[in-house]
């Protein structure tokens, strides 16, 4: 028997578009927006803001009766934990995990937001830490940590978020970190903390995960199967049980010719053209071509319904149970896998209960 | 010059009135009957959260004529980040006042916060930093940086989230932070920059409000002891070539008689234990103040109203500074514009319950107010002249 699948989509933090390279939705490409011709009738301007299609698109992933939403860290974005903030306030079930890495704030102060933000939204909140950031990114955002030291560091931001989170008299001294009497008084004490999600498959990035993950996400270019079977054992000695999830790109259609013109009309559109369509990996079936086509460099899932099912069903088997998918446009996407795709895992779904 | 006039919400509960000492709005204090406990309906969860609360209090004082309202932050609090980013879009005008200490977040965070709020609001993020002593041990916040040096890190922590704020890429590196290649990136860049109201009463403090504060704020004081804090505020400015202008947080008690209203203090007093009357913790040097200002032993809660109206016994009836107004609709409009004749250019006015005194200041004093000491132009003192309204 394989386990309930959890979908999460992923939210856009620059922008959102019908094709490739086009973000006119929002106003990340001002320029890319195509204007109504003088003579027609036009009461946008002034009417939206930035966060309108954000919203959108969580509640589209909320009717559509998706699990979650994922707002990666982006550097070059939106700030994800006001963007989750807003999703979860304007939804009712939808789980938002906010990406942020451990150098924004202190563990106290990271801490105290998400135990309101808890609060506020029926513990709905998530977070995914990015530990393993470009050194330059890193730099930018006022970050000088190397190597090992940033897992190191994690961990003990982690041990100091959760040590203030359940309660009063908590002392910590470490070599990044140090609290004297700390912790939250009830009502802000004492919450579900927020699932962490987790990433990387370094042995450092495994250690961590292994004591601190609630989930870890996986990608479709790493070895999960290797991965699952090294963090099985080593949270095992932590004594722990962790979940295991997969970033996935996703194209489906009613079939499987209609998925591949749609990849290939994508395709066509970025100037791919000459190198021709790439073929999905033989072995796993997945498809690198969205690195082009797609915000995430993550190898992805084409194909009909049934295809695109068949390939999670292989990850469930091999013990994921999340998948952040990943498709544009997300509303329209957002939709459509909420009635075609999520449909083929009733059995699934429906036995977990 | 216009004066910017914000409410207080309250991101600790609430009590009812000042009458008992009871927060039983917010999950604060236990659940007794007649507890508005956001969250609980017929002993169930009900989807419902003190953000609720704190959005009809933002949409009452929004439309009772208050520009914004200030989230303040402790310990025990809410967050002023989160209830902001969730309260965003449920108000059209009003003005986010988020309090906050710099240290806590990462100043390049704080800019991409602050940023993604401005396209979230419209441009209606509005800064309260505080630097110096919040209550408890600085360390509860996980924050090993002492007083003095908190002024420091502040104007550092000021100098890299004013550098990435319009893009990059931009370089730092001082004794607190150090940043390389760091700037928001488009169309993040080049929002509204916050307005920045910075408190604190120290040395440090004024001196740090110099170089940074577009207003300088204060708590209530006795005015004159006010109007000379803001003399050396004014003249640490000028000194740096700048000219910040004034606030004052204050808590108004305002009724239609002034018997009515001290009426209130007096049944919030008849609670009030003796031994809670001095009570200090922390490093603040604005408490210290506050508390110099009261020529003690106290025996009797008028003996509280160092001047007229003013009245230092705030915290007895409910968490939060001592100084406030007490009286009239006609007298707390009249200290308000005796306030505005000594250089104050905005207040963030509060009273508990926060809900229904955002009404009742909103359209029962705020109308009132002429934008100037009477004083000034009128021969009459001026509770001569109050005393003779009431009686027409």
């Amino acid at each position: 028997m394989t386990d309930s699948p959890d979908f999460l989509i992923t939210v856009p933090t620059r922008g959102d578009g019908r094709d490739p390279l086009r973000r006119d939705r929002g106003d990340w490409q001002p320029a890319a927006r195509r204007p109504l011709p003088a003579f027609v009738t036009d009461l946008r301007p002034g009417a939206f803001g930035p966060f309108e299609h954000l919203a959108q698109i969580g509640r589209a992933a909320e009717i559509a009766g998706l699990g979650g939403a994922l707002v990666p860290f982006d550097p070059a974005g939106e700030e994800s934990l006001v963007v989750a903030a807003g999703l979860l306030r304007q939804s009712r079930h939808l789980r938002v995990v906010a990406g942020f890495h451990p150098g924004i704030a202190t563990p106290v102060y990271a801490a105290k937001v998400s135990a309101s933000l808890q609060r506020f939204t029926d513990n709905r909140l998530g977070w995914q830490i990015d530990i393993d950031l470009d050194p330059a990114v890193a730099r930018s955002q006022g970050d000088f940590l190397q190597g090992a030291d940033r897992y190191a560091r994690a961990e003990e931001f982690l041990t100091v978020a959760r040590g203030v989170w359940n309660g009063e008299g908590y002392t910590y001294e470490g070599r990044f970190y140090q609290v004297l009497a700390g912790g939250f008084q009830p009502p802000n004490s004492g919450l579900p903390f927020p699932r962490v999600y987790l990433t990387g498959t370094s042995s450092d990035a495994l250690a961590v995960s292994a004591r601190h993950a609630d989930v870890h996400l996986f990608t479709g270019d790493q070895d999960v199967a290797a991965g699952i079977a090294e963090l099985g054992a080593r949270s095992a000695e932590a004594g722990r049980k962790l979940e295991y999830g997969l970033r996935l790109p996703v194209l489906a259609r009613d079939d499987d010719d209609e998925a591949w013109d749609e990849a290939r009309r994508l395709w066509n559109i970025i100037g791919g053209a000459e190198d021709g369509l790439p073929d999905p990996d033989p072995r796993t079936g997945l498809w690198h071509g969205f690195a082009r086509i797609a915000d995430s460099a993550t190898p992805g899932l084409v194909g009909s319904y049934e295809t695109v099912a068949a390939g999670i069903r292989g990850y469930l088997d091999q013990g994921v149970t999340t998948f952040v998918l990943e498709a544009r446009p997300h509303i329209e996407e957002t939709y459509r896998l909420g009635e075609r795709l999520l449909p083929l895992f009733a059995k699934e779904i429906e036995h977990a209960h | 010059m216009p004066i910017d006039i914000y409410w207080r919400i309250g991101t600790h509960g609430d009590q009812p009135s000042l009458r008992r000492r009871v927060s039983s709005r917010g999950e604060w204090a236990p659940v007794v009957p007649g507890s508005l406990t956001p969250g609980i309906r017929d002993g169930r969860r009900d989807g419902y959260s003190y953000v609720d609360h704190m959005a009809d209090v933002a949409r009452a004082s929004e439309s009772s004529g208050f520009v914004g309202g200030l989230l303040p932050s402790f310990p025990f609090t809410d967050d002023p980040w989160a209830t902001a980013a969730a309260l965003a879009r449920e108000t059209t005008t009003y003005r986010f006042m988020i309090a906050y200490q710099p240290g806590f977040l990462h100043p390049v965070q704080a800019a991409r916060m602050s940023a993604s709020l401005q396209r979230a609001t419209g441009g209606r993020v509005v800064y309260n930093i505080i630097s110096g002593g919040g209550g408890p041990a600085q360390l509860w916040w996980g924050d090993r940086v002492d007083h003095d040096d908190r002024y420091a890190r502040t104007s550092e922590f000021l100098d890299v989230l004013k550098g990435v704020w319009n893009g990059g890429p931009f370089d730092y590196e001082g004794r607190f932070y150090r940043v390389e290649g760091a700037g928001l990136p488009e169309p993040l860049a080049r929002q509204p920059f916050p307005e920045i109201y910075f408190s604190g009463s120290s040395k440090a403090a004024i001196e740090a409000a110099g170089r940074h504060a577009d207003y300088y704020l204060s708590w209530l004081e006795p005015f004159p002891e006010l109007a000379a804090k803001f003399a050396q505020v004014r003249e640490h400015s000028a000194a740096l070539g700048r000219a910040p202008k004034f606030a004052v947080r204050i808590d108004v008690l305002a009724r239609e008689t002034e018997e009515a209203a001290w009426d209130e203090i007096r049944r919030g007093w008849a609670h009030v234990d003796p031994a809670a009357l001095r009570s200090a913790d922390g490093d603040s040097v604005g408490w210290l103040r506050s508390q110099s200002f009261i020529s003690w032993p106290v025996r009797d809660y008028r003996e509280l109203e160092v001047s007229p109206n003013v009245w230092g016994g705030f915290h007895l009836l409910r968490g939060g500074p001592a100084f406030g107004l007490v009286g009239s609709y006609e007298q707390v409009a009249e200290r308000l514009d005796e306030l505005i004749g000594i250089g104050v250019d905005a207040f963030i006015l509060a009273g508990v319950p926060h809900l229904e005194e955002a009404y009742r200041v909103g359209e029962e004093v705020l109308p009132l107010l002429r934008g100037h000491d009477i004083r000034q132009t009128s021969p009459l003192h001026p509770h001569t002249l109050s005393i003779a309204k009431g009686t027409i």
